[in-house]
């Protein structure tokens, strides 16, 4: 399938698996052009340049192929949405729980590309965590099966922990095994005033047994306010902190966890879902990748696993493209 | 003495260098018997800085090397084979600890149980637990990717290790983290590298909080499918135990029979050590759960450690169980393979099976939890008929499990002894691509050669046989 993709009239290919990708990669070395990759298209849009000549999108690679619940793990391709993600394992009690900021269109390859966390990711898991293995193509056109589905794994080298956060300029990811985990018997948010004196508490409080599944501080006084989260304080008092906390557990770990915040201040029971979905949202768009380290392995990485320099090119720095490898086959 | 030998000499001095063969046979083997090969010499800096100027020697002299920490690895993987063997356990310094970040920076031949002792007086440890930890390496650990019963809550080495500074096989010394979005993942493709990709010289791991209550329960069962079973319960019913550990009637057998027994009953066909740790507030639910779903599994009984004596008591049976099995026989070869939680009861009947098949003693005892086997068998390594059947056995086994969708190795590796079945479980682009890995952090492949990836699936290798002076990759690849 190819189309004209937006203002730029750059062709845009969706390969249906990886085979057809890396035909598509293989001719675009020969041809020398070179390739924009995107999931659903919502991340590289936020302002990080790539010097691409074709288009490439993951969203014919969509759905869930395998899913045994009792495993705990799930197989899918890598233009699955996070919306779909959600769904299936939802009805199981279950979840993949990237959550990452952003919204659920966003889709599962472009969360493991670009290594995006949320605000549960110190507690349940970053993607590296949460990949078991995927299958991708790099720059030569080599359809790589890195990792496995089981839920522990150190067979070879680890070229799934290579991939996540590498901005596709390793390979393209195109299949994914995540870990799943069982969603907390209870998932309670609340929103906690307490006085600035009690940070260093609550500080130790997060770190201790009773780890929350997120603790986020809010500013009333800021432009943005969580939908859904009551009514936005009224109060410019700096004596005055407010904090969202996300707490997942049983029943007497979640009463135990509230007592302990309700010694630190008052506490105001939130409808979680909606607010968690609002605080990802605010913290979107990604901006894209930051200023990359290019030592001497780095480089050498970039130039083995994509010799011709046609996976999103100039995204991780301008600065190390080569004018004379573009194009070049 | 070769001028290797005196090059490395003049680092580390004529005590910390063995070059004889009687000597040098001390490091023909590691944990997993079977493989035996001795080094052509041995050298132990004592200094981060002793260990870059041997590797620059190494590397000036194009010598080929296997880095060693405690030797205690179950892959073959720590042999050198008439090669510099490189021992590390001289560094042994644990450098800084950082409460505030909870952290601690270590040589890689501290003990992994050294550091957990070290720190347990500021209420915290370091997770990743292997059964050797009484002897295994940090740095051994982070080559491996080395996992452990408590694995199964606190996740593998390489979700604890935060930085290390390693030198690489060309004597560059360099950091490396997990790329935080300004970088590729390096250190997440460093660690479970088997010592093919460089040398740790420091590391900086994240330790764990001591739980503030932790509940040991054992369960015992008159089959093995009925264990197993209940492992799959627990695990779908959402619960994440702390660990998780099926020991079969064989390995019950060889520990109560030991000075390291247990108290496992002795009739039972399968017994299961659940831990759940944690808060206070809510494990008694947890714990209560665990012994509801083992007794609808079909449990005898379930029994919980009243106090931490019973609980060491109950883990030392697990923990020393590779070595109570040295009563039953001479040799023992310990398996290492993952298959999905939901086939560990066929699994392990087809294993039984293969055991009768080829008249040899399996004897079970692993991580349920996570669906990672160990089945073991002991044996006379000098008996070669035993011995081929102890290997046709291992390699039906093998197979059976990557057929059902499994791995070759969760957490010992694949050093020399799983490299046939490499082929079987990747495909020749995806051994590429690891080949392509691996020369990226050392082109002259002369760290742990031979080790992980077999050398006739590297095509690029292959096509240039004659090209073992580096392989400059950069500007040079087309």
């Amino acid at each position: 399938m190819t189309s004209p993709s937006g203002a730029d009239a750059r062709p845009l290919h969706a390969p249906a698996d990886a085979t057809a990708l890396a035909t598509l990669v293989r001719e675009a070395a020969t041809e020398g052009r070179r390739l924009r990759i995107q999931g659903a298209g919502r991340w590289l849009t936020a302002g990080a340049s790539v010097d691409a000549t074709d288009d490439i999108t993951t969203t014919a690679m969509a759905g869930i192929t395998d899913y045994t619940p009792a495993d705990l793990t799930l197989s899918c391709g890598a233009g699955t949405t996070l919306a779909e993600l959600d769904a299936a394992t939802r009805a199981h009690d279950q979840w993949c729980p990237l959550l990452p900021w952003g919204d659920d269109l966003g889709t599962v390859g472009a969360t493991a590309a670009t290594a995006t966390e949320g605000p549960v990711a110190a507690r349940l898991g970053r993607p590296s965590t949460l990949v078991l293995g995927l299958e991708c193509v790099d720059g030569t056109g080599r359809v790589i099966q890195a990792g496995g589905r089981v839920v522990k794994n150190v067979a070879g080298f680890d070229l799934t922990r290579l991939m996540i956060g590498a901005w596709g300029t390793l390979g393209v990811i195109t299949q994914l095994h995540l870990r799943l985990r069982a969603r907390p018997v209870i998932d309670a948010t609340v929103l906690l005033e307490a006085p600035a004196s009690a940070t260093e508490a609550l500080t130790v409080f997060a770190r201790g047994p009773y780890a929350p599944l997120a603790l986020m501080p809010l500013d009333p006084t800021a432009d943005w306010w969580p939908a859904g989260v009551t009514a936005r304080p009224v109060t410019d008092d700096p004596a005055v902190r407010h904090w969202l906390v996300r707490i997942g557990g049983n029943a007497a770990f979640v009463a135990a966890s509230r007592a302990a915040l309700e010694r630190l201040g008052s506490l105001s029971t939130l409808e979680g879902e909606t607010i968690w979905s609002a605080v990802r949202r605010h913290g979107a768009p990604h901006a894209g990748p930051g200023t990359w380290r290019w030592d001497a392995i780095s480089r050498q990485l970039r130039e083995r696993f994509d010799p011709h320099q046609l996976l999103n090119p100039g995204l991780l720095n301008p600065g190390l493209l080569n004018p004379g490898l573009l194009g070049a086959p | 003495m070769t001028s290797l030998a005196t090059a490395l000499e003049g680092i580390v001095g004529a005590a910390h260098l063995l070059t004889r063969a009687p000597s040098l046979l001390v490091y023909r083997s590691d944990g997993l018997p079977g493989h035996r090969a001795i080094p052509s010499l041995a050298v132990f800096p004592g200094s981060r800085d002793e260990v870059i100027r041997v590797v620059r020697v190494l590397a000036d002299a194009g010598a080929p090397f296997v880095a060693r920490g405690a030797g205690t690895g179950l892959s073959g993987g720590a042999l050198a084979d008439g090669i510099v063997l490189l021992g590390l356990h001289r560094l042994k310094g644990i450098l800084t600890i950082d409460t505030e970040a909870g952290t601690a920076t270590v040589e890689p031949g501290v003990v992994n149980a050294t550091l957990s002792k070290a720190v347990a007086p500021l209420g915290l440890h370091y997770a990743p637990d292997p059964s050797s930890q009484s002897a295994c390496t940090i740095g051994g650990n982070i080559a491996e990717n080395a996992g452990g019963p408590h694995c199964l809550k606190y996740g593998v080495t390489l979700d604890h290790v935060v930085r290390a500074t390693v030198v690489l096989p060309s004597g560059e010394v360099m950091t490396l983290d997990r790329g935080e979005g300004t970088g590729y993942d390096l250190l997440g493709a460093f660690v479970g590298s088997e010592g093919c990709f460089g040398v740790v010289l420091d590391v900086t791991v994240r330790l764990t909080p001591i739980p503030e209550s932790v509940i040991t329960l054992l369960a015992d069962f008159t089959s093995v499918r009925a264990a197993a079973d209940a492992t799959s319960r627990i695990i779908a019913a959402g619960i994440l135990p702390a660990a998780l550990e099926l020991m079969d009637q064989a390995t019950i057998e060889a520990v109560e029979s030991s000075v390291y027994a247990a108290g496992y009953p002795r009739d039972a066909a399968a017994v299961l050590l659940a831990e759940v740790d944690g808060a206070a507030a809510g494990l008694d639910d947890d714990a209560a759960a665990i012994e509801r779903l083992c007794r609808e599994a079909g449990a005898r009984e379930v029994r919980v450690a009243r106090d931490a004596a019973e609980r060491a008591r109950l883990w030392q049976g697990r923990k020393k169980a590779f070595g109570a099995m040295g009563r039953v026989a001479p040799h023992l070869v310990v398996q290492d393979a993952v298959v999905p939680r939901t086939r560990l009861a066929d699994l392990l009947e087809e294993i039984q099976a293969i055991g009768v098949r080829h008249q040899v003693r399996v004897c079970n005892v692993f991580h349920a939890g996570d669906g990672n086997l160990h089945p073991n068998i002991p044996y006379d390594a000098d008996d070669p008929d035993e011995s081929a059947r102890v290997a046709r056995a291992m390699s039906e086994i093998m197979h059976r499990c990557i057929a059902v969708g499994g791995t070759i190795t969760g957490e010992h590796g694949v050093g020399l002894d799983k490299l046939d079945y490499m082929t079987t479980l990747f495909s020749g682009d995806t051994l590429d691509a690891m080949c392509t890995l691996r020369d990226v952090f050392d082109p002259e492949r002369r760290a742990n050669p031979g080790k992980v990836v077999p050398v006739h699936s590297c095509r690029e290798w292959l096509a240039a046989p004659a090209a073992r002076a580096p392989v400059v990759a950069a500007g040079g690849i087309a």
